[in-house]
């Protein structure tokens, strides 16, 4: 298992997790001995598939599921057998769990009036927190008179205005449409940073985890499978399903002919890979190379050498806007997927290098373009 | 031409037959039965009907109300202290039913999925057998003499039976037994749709199991309650049979003086006076609280 990259300041653990295991009726394994530690200030996020185990982990730090095994630290305090309602730990629900009976300010202030606060604090802080989320003119609304985004920003006001140690999402961003959902996800971050709470975030998406995350854990059968950065996590995977569920990855299965110190070669059988780092490998071991599809280039020249290319017929083209997707079927019968940037207005038609459907081309990719799956 | 055609063909699609036949049903039997009763209450008894309330002997008709029977109401304390305490033996019916039924129904509500059908049923279960045979066990376990009092009795508990029949305490529980399956249903209904992540959410905003269920279950199951507290007071304070069978001299209500005006007294228009004014008892507060709730809906949108 990868360690995670200190990439910015070494920082106080704040959430320490230790062997925290979730069995259901007495079989079914939901989290499976897991431990982490979260820092003060970082945005954490558990990715994966549904039943994976990643929301039933987030209802034990809030305290709706009991945990079968392992213990959960928060600040050095052992809260494991603490209710709910007496945790430092506030939650955004998955589709907001706002109160329909209550207004925007009730909701707001629900939490704050459960602490015995003086009357004219909670609704100073109330103030706050809807000027926060600049929604202080729909105070007085109910959660349904809003919109998605409005209602997603009174649950995050709801559960900030608190101040708690940690803040739980559950998928923030999963009741929203794709375009609210790039322009919310920014807020939300600048939000959190600002107010500098520390984060736990589920997610499915993995582009919500990779903008939004100072560390990622891909979470797979109920443990984590690796634990890193989010370029860690995408660029260097440490297994084919890391590499899989993440992103699009083309993997070739090879023997490992050549382990060097700085170098590897694999050999495939649609091509030669010329792999520019060494591998804790040894010559003879069965491998898979994985290779992201923006990391291949396409020509219809003839690359020399006898490393990082292969040859391929055009089965299907996909256009996204942005960039197309290729699919090349190689001499094997394996399909690759390529992708090129449409970075003028004619490449746009399929027309990329003048290529389109049943044209051979070569496809080829630098010596760091690959990552070698030893699991 | 086409047009009438057009519009009578109309009247007779699907639709309309759907919705056409339970109107003609309510008009039939609910209305025109409620307008009658309007109408004698309005009338004069004569030795053995009651009067016209359209009168020809003019040549032209000239309509006679009555509002005597209505006087007669006023005059008598009577009637006035059994609205008075029929309203209030169907109040006390109604929350007796809310605070046993709630909890009820709260836990039929959030008992795993699999067994809430067999809850249900045995809910269900007492209408499997006649009412008047339900009301006259309980006679048989509260009287004197009774299965209650002879076992208090041998277990050396009491040393003389306790007087519950005919009083308030039998009528109460002969009302509560009958009514409560009325409160349950609507209730279990509505609780079994409230969303657990409401209370998820107030638990992790610091509210005690306690709190929770006052600030959160309570409010959002104030259809349920409103609409089991109707199911119960409404037949609760036009109730006959229970009050003849259970209650005693004390426990007056509308129902038996209603059926003293029509049969033993044969005074019609005053019957139907009681009727008419017992009805506008219990449809006034309704009118009044289903305008206040349109207008909050007005107020929401």
């Amino acid at each position: 298992m990868a360690t995670a990259p200190t990439s910015k300041v070494v920082r106080e653990d704040l959430l320490r997790v230790e062997g925290l295991t979730k069995i259901y009726d007495g079989a079914v394994k939901a989290v499976d001995n897991v431990s982490l530690t979260v820092g003060t200030g970082e945005i954490f996020a558990l990715l994966g598939g549904s039943g994976c185990g990643k929301s039933t982990l987030l209802r034990m730090l809030a305290g709706f599921e009991t945990p079968s095994k392992g213990r959960i630290f928060l600040a050095g305090e052992d809260i494991t057998n603490l209710p709910p309602y007496k945790r430092p730990i506030n939650m955004m629900f998955q589709s907001y769990a706002l109160f329909p009976h209550l207004s925007v300010w009730d909701n707001v202030a629900f939490g704050l009036r459960r602490d015995g606060m003086p009357k004219d604090q909670v609704s100073e802080r109330v103030e706050s927190m809807l000027n926060l989320v600049q929604l202080s003119q729909f105070a007085k609304r109910k959660p349904h008179q809003l919109s998605g985004g409005q209602q997603q920003r009174v649950a995050l006001a709801r559960s900030l205005a608190k101040q708690p140690k940690l803040l739980l999402l559950d998928e923030p961003l999963g009741a929203l449409d794709k375009k609210l959902r790039e322009t919310t996800q920014l807020e939300l971050v600048n939000i959190i940073e600002e107010v500098g709470v520390t984060c736990v975030l589920v997610t499915h998406d993995q582009e919500e985890a990779m903008t939004m995350a100072s560390r990622i854990a891909v979470m797979h059968e109920g443990y984590f499978m690796q634990v890193g950065a989010p370029d860690e996590v995408y660029e260097m995977p440490n297994s084919r399903q890391v590499a899989d569920f993440i992103g699009n990855v083309n993997i070739f299965d090879g023997i490992v002919e050549e382990d060097e110190a700085d170098h590897v070669t694999v050999r495939c059988a649609e091509c030669m890979h010329y792999v520019g780092h060494g591998i804790s490998g040894h010559a003879g071991m069965s491998v898979g190379v994985a290779l992201r599809p923006e990391k291949i280039l396409l020509t219809k020249e003839k690359p020399t050498g006898e490393y990082n290319w292969c040859e391929g017929e055009v089965t299907e083209i996909v256009y996204f806007g942005v960039h197309t997707i290729y699919h090349l079927k190689l001499a094997t019968g394996k399909v690759i997927k390529a992708l090129e940037i449409n970075n003028t207005h004619d490449s746009s038609d399929g027309l990329n290098d003048g290529l389109t459907w049943g044209d051979k081309v070569y496809a080829y990719w630098s010596d760091r373009a690959m990552v070698v799956l030893t699991q | 031409m086409n047009m009438i055609s057009n519009y009578l063909r109309s009247l007779l699609s699907g639709r309309h037959l759907v919705i056409g036949v339970p109107y003609v049903w309510f008009v039939m039997l609910a209305l025109v039965p409620l307008l009658i009763v309007l109408k004698i209450s309005l009338s004069e008894m004569e030795a053995t009907s009651v009067s016209n309330m359209v009168d020809w002997t003019h040549g032209w008709p000239t309509l006679k109300l009555n509002f005597s029977s209505y006087l007669f109401l006023t005059t008598d304390a009577l009637y006035y202290q059994t609205y008075i305490s029929s309203l209030k033996y169907a109040l006390m019916t109604t929350a007796i039913c809310l605070v046993i039924g709630y909890p009820f129904a709260y836990f039929m509500a959030r008992s795993a999925r699999h067994i809430q059908p067999t809850l249900l049923m045995l809910i269900m279960l007492p209408f499997w057998t006649s009412f008047l045979l339900r009301i006259y066990a309980w006679k048989t376990l509260l009287v004197n003499n009774g299965v209650i009092n002879n076992i208090l009795m041998s277990l050396g508990v009491i040393h003389e039976p306790i007087a519950m029949m005919n009083t308030p305490v039998s009528l109460m529980i002969g009302m509560v037994y009958s009514y409560l399956p009325f409160m349950i249903l609507p209730l279990y209904a509505n609780l079994s749709k409230l969303d657990i992540r409401y209370l998820e959410a107030a638990a992790d905003l610091g509210a005690s199991p306690f709190k929770v269920f006052c600030l959160i279950t309570v409010p959002l199951s104030k259809a349920g309650i409103i609409a089991g507290s109707m199911l119960v007071f409404i037949p609760a304070v036009g109730e006959y049979v229970i009050p003849e069978l259970l209650g005693g001299p004390d426990t007056l209500m509308i129902g038996r003086v209603l059926w003293d005006e029509f049969f033993s007294n044969n005074d019609w228009p005053v019957a139907s006076a009681v009727a008419v004014v017992m009805i506008l008892l219990i449809m006034l507060p309704m009118a009044i609280y289903n305008k206040y709730q349109s207008e909050q809906m007005a107020v929401k949108v």
